[in-house]
C-alpha cells in the first residue's frame, strides 16, 4: 500500500534545521503589466525581490496586509504563475527554469489550499469525486486502491465517510476546508501552501483546523507555508514568520523574535491590530 | 419550486406539440400533398355534438359542406346527414418516423372528408399540411440551432480559455458576423444558387446557412462563462494536480456553460424556425408541394386570399403556442439560472 497516507514516512521531525532546505526562494520578482489604451501603460510590481528558505517539517508564516503580494507568492510557488525573475529551488531543483516535463512531476509535491473552500471545490461534484480527482489525474491507481485511499484520507482529516455521495454545498465551512486539505494530501505533497486557508472560517473552526494542521505536521512531517494576515494565528502555527509589505519581505525571524522585538513599522502595525483581552479571566473555581 | 413547475409546464406543452408534429402521419387525417380538386378553399368544418333536431350525440360529428345557392364561394352545412368522426381508422399510407409503414390514423370521416382547418387552393387539407409542415420547419430550426450552438460553443471555449491573439481574432470575426444583416445575406446566397433545387437540397442549404450565420452571440456568451470559470479556485487546484487543458475544459469549465447553452437553444430554435418560415414564405425555402410552415402561409401573399379566406390564417395561429412554449422555456431557464446563482451564493457562502 505504497500510496496509503497512514503509511507515509515521517521524514523529519519538526524544527530540524540541519537538513538541506526543502524550499529556497531567491530574489523572486513578479511584475504585472497593466496595458492601457494610450501610451505604454504602467507596471505593477507584485513581488519585488523576495527571498527566504523553508526547512522540511517546519512552518513559515507569511504575514502582511492585503495587496502586499502574499497570494502572488503562493501562485508562483504552486507553478500557477511564472515569476518575472528569480529562482525557486524545491529540493535542489529550480522549478522556474526546469523543463515542463520535470515540472509536471514536481508540481503535485507542492499543494495549495485556498481561502474560500466554497470555490475551491466544484459544487457540481460529489465529495468522493473531489477527493479522488488528484488520484484519477495521476492514472496510477486501481479502483480498489482509490477507494481505500479516500477512506483513509477522510479519516485523517476527521470527516465522516457518510459524506462521500453528497455535494460539497451540503458541508459546513470547516468540513469543506477539511475536504480541501484531504484532497491536497492525496498526492502526498511535501509542501502545503495555505493561502489564507483559515480566514474564511469562524473562530472556533479556525482553531480546529489549525490543530488539525499541527497534528498532520507531527504525524506526516508536513512542511507548511502559511499565508495569512492574522498575526496571532501565525504565531500559533509557525516556527518562523516573514512580514511582507509592498512586494518585499521587510522582516524575517522566529515567532518569538517578531513578537518581542518588532523592527519594522508594518510589523508593529500588525501587532497593534491584534485584539487584546483587557481584563484577566476569572480564576477557575476550585 | 414555482420556477420548477412553470418549467415543467412549458416542457409538457412543447413535448405534446413536438410529439404531434413528429407523428404527423398518425395525427393528420390525410396525405399533405393529396389534392381534392372538387373542394378548393373549403372553410373549416365545425365539430358538433348537438344535431339540427336537438339530439345529443355521444360521438362528435361534422356536416358536409355544400355551396350556398346563387353563390360561388359561400358554403353552408348540409344538415340532413351527420357524419360522425371515427377514431383509429385506416386511411392514406404513411411512414411513421420515416420508416414504419402504417395506414392507421387518429381520426377521420368515413363518407366525407373532415377538414378541421379548411383546405387551400388545391383542396389540400390544411390541418395535415400544418402537421407535416411542422416536420420540415421544426427540424430546420433544431438542426440549425444545433449547428450554431456547436460552432459558437467551440469558438467561445477556445477564445475564452486560450485567450491572447486567438481571443482577439475570434471575437473580431464574431463582431463582424453580428454586424451582418443576415436576412439579406440569406437572400443573396439563395439568389446566387440555382432556382430549382430539390426540397431536400433546399432544406439542408437553409439549415447550413442559418447554422453558420448565428454563431457569434452564443460564442460571446460562452466565452464570458469560460473566462470566469477558468479563474475559479477549483480549476486552479486541478491545475496544481497536473491536469491538462483538455481535462480542465471537459470536466470543470464546459459543464459551467450548460445553462447558457440551454437558454440559447430555447431562444435560437424558434428564431430559426421563423427564419425558415420567412424564406419559404418568400418562395426561397423548401419548394412546393412539400409543406413547410412558411409556404403554408405563402398563399396569403395574394390579396384575394387575404380578404376572402380567413381560415388561411389559422396555421399561423396554431404556431403561436409553439413559439410561446419556447419563450416560456427560455425565461424559466433564465430564472432557474438566477435561482441557482442565488442559492449557491447563500449556501455556498
Amino acid at each position: 500500500m505504497r500510496f496509503r497516507v497512514s503509511s507515509m514516512k515521517v521524514e523529519a521531525s519538526a524544527g530540524s534545521q540541519n537538513m538541506p532546505p526543502l524550499l529556497k526562494v531567491e530574489n523572486l520578482v513578479k511584475c504585472y503589466a497593466r496595458r492601457s489604451l494610450v501610451g505604454r501603460g504602467e507596471e505593477l510590481l507584485a513581488l519585488n525581490g523576495v527571498s527566504f528558505t523553508v526547512f522540511p517539517g517546519t512552518t513559515l508564516a507569511v504575514v502582511g496586509e492585503s495587496g502586499s503580494g502574499k497570494s502572488t507568492l503562493a501562485s508562483c510557488l504552486a507553478c500557477l504563475e511564472s515569476p518575472t525573475a528569480g529562482n525557486i529551488w524545491f529540493e535542489g531543483k529550480d522549478i522556474v527554469k526546469v523543463e515542463e516535463r520535470v515540472r509536471r512531476q514536481l508540481r503535485p509535491q507542492i499543494q495549495l489550499i485556498f481561502q474560500d473552500p466554497a470555490s475551491s471545490l466544484n459544487p457540481r461534484w460529489s465529495v468522493l469525486e473531489i477527493l479522488l480527482e488528484p488520484l484519477i489525474l495521476r492514472r496510477k491507481f486501481t479502483r480498489e486502491e482509490m477507494k481505500q485511499c479516500a477512506s483513509s484520507l477522510l479519516e485523517r482529516v476527521g470527516l465522516s465517510p457518510d459524506f462521500v455521495e453528497r455535494p460539497p454545498t451540503e458541508l459546513s465551512g470547516g468540513q469543506r476546508q477539511r475536504l480541501a486539505i484531504a484532497r491536497a494530501l492525496a498526492l502526498q505533497p511535501k509542501l502545503l501552501i495555505l493561502d489564507e486557508a483559515l480566514s474564511a472560517l469562524d473562530c472556533s473552526v479556525q482553531a480546529q483546523i489549525a490543530n488539525l494542521l499541527r497534528e498532520l505536521q507531527s504525524s506526516l512531517g508536513m512542511t507548511y507555508l502559511f499565508i495569512t494576515h492574522d498575526l496571532a494565528m501565525a504565531v500559533y502555527l509557525a516556527d518562523e514568520i516573514a512580514v511582507m509589505s509592498r512586494g518585499r519581505i521587510v522582516e524575517l525571524g522566529s515567532a518569538e523574535q517578531i513578537l518581542d522585538q518588532p523592527q519594522h513599522e508594518t510589523t508593529r502595525q500588525l501587532l497593534r491590530a491584534l485584539p487584546r483581552m483587557t481584563r484577566a479571566l476569572p480564576a477557575p473555581e476550585q | 419550486m414555482r420556477v420548477r413547475r412553470t418549467f415543467a409546464k412549458w416542457l409538457v406543452v412543447l413535448g405534446v406539440l413536438h410529439g404531434m408534429v413528429v407523428c404527423a402521419g398518425f395525427f393528420a387525417p390525410y396525405d399533405p400533398v393529396e389534392q381534392d380538386r372538387q373542394s378548393p378553399y373549403l372553410p373549416p368544418m365545425r365539430l358538433h355534438l348537438l344535431d339540427a333536431h336537438g339530439h345529443l350525440h355521444v360521438r362528435p360529428f361534422v356536416y358536409a359542406l355544400r355551396l350556398r345557392e346563387s353563390s360561388f364561394d359561400q358554403f353552408e352545412e348540409d344538415t340532413t346527414e351527420p357524419h360522425p368522426v371515427k377514431f383509429f381508422l385506416r386511411g392514406a399510407r404513411y411512414r411513421l418516423l420515416g420508416f414504419l409503414p402504417l395506414r392507421m390514423h387518429f381520426f377521420g370521416g368515413e363518407n366525407t372528408r373532415i377538414y378541421l382547418l379548411g383546405t387551400d387552393a388545391y383542396g389540400r387539407d390544411q390541418f395535415s399540411r400544418l402537421l407535416f409542415g411542422g416536420q420540415v420547419s421544426l427540424f430546420a430550426g433544431l438542426l440549425g440551432a444545433g449547428v450554431t450552438l456547436f460552432i459558437g460553443w467551440s469558438i467561445g471555449a477556445v477564445a475564452g480559455y486560450y485567450g491572447g491573439w486567438r481571443d482577439s481574432l475570434l471575437m473580431r470575426v464574431a463582431e463582424l458576423f453580428l454586424a451582418l444583416p443576415w436576412l439579406y445575406l440569406l437572400f443573396a446566397l439563395r439568389a446566387f444558387l440555382p432556382l430549382a433545387v430539390s426540397p431536400l437540397e433546399a432544406f439542408f442549404l437553409i439549415t447550413a446557412v442559418l447554422g453558420a450565420v448565428g454563431w457569434a452571440r452564443p460564442a460571446r456568451l460562452v466565452r464570458g462563462v469560460v473566462l470566469s470559470a477558468k479563474e475559479r479556485d477549483f480549476v486552479r487546484a486541478a491545475r496544481g494536480f497536473g491536469a491538462s487543458n483538455g481535462y480542465l475544459l471537459r470536466r470543470h469549465i464546459l459543464p459551467e456553460t450548460s445553462s447558457v447553452l440551454l437558454t440559447q437553444a430555447a431562444i435560437l430554435i424558434p428564431q430559426y424556425v421563423l427564419a425558415e418560415m420567412t424564406l419559404s414564405f418568400l418562395g426561397l425555402g423548401v419548394p412546393e408541394p412539400v409543406p413547410s410552415w412558411g409556404n403554408l402561409l405563402s398563399g396569403l401573399q395574394q390579396y384575394s386570399v387575404l380578404v376572402s379566406y380567413w381560415w388561411m390564417y389559422l396555421p399561423a395561429l396554431a404556431m403561436v403556442p409553439f413559439f410561446l412554449g419556447y419563450l416560456g422555456l427560455a425565461s424559466s431557464f433564465e430564472e432557474r439560472g438566477a435561482v441557482y446563482k442565488i442559492e449557491s451564493r447563500i449556501w455556498g457562502m
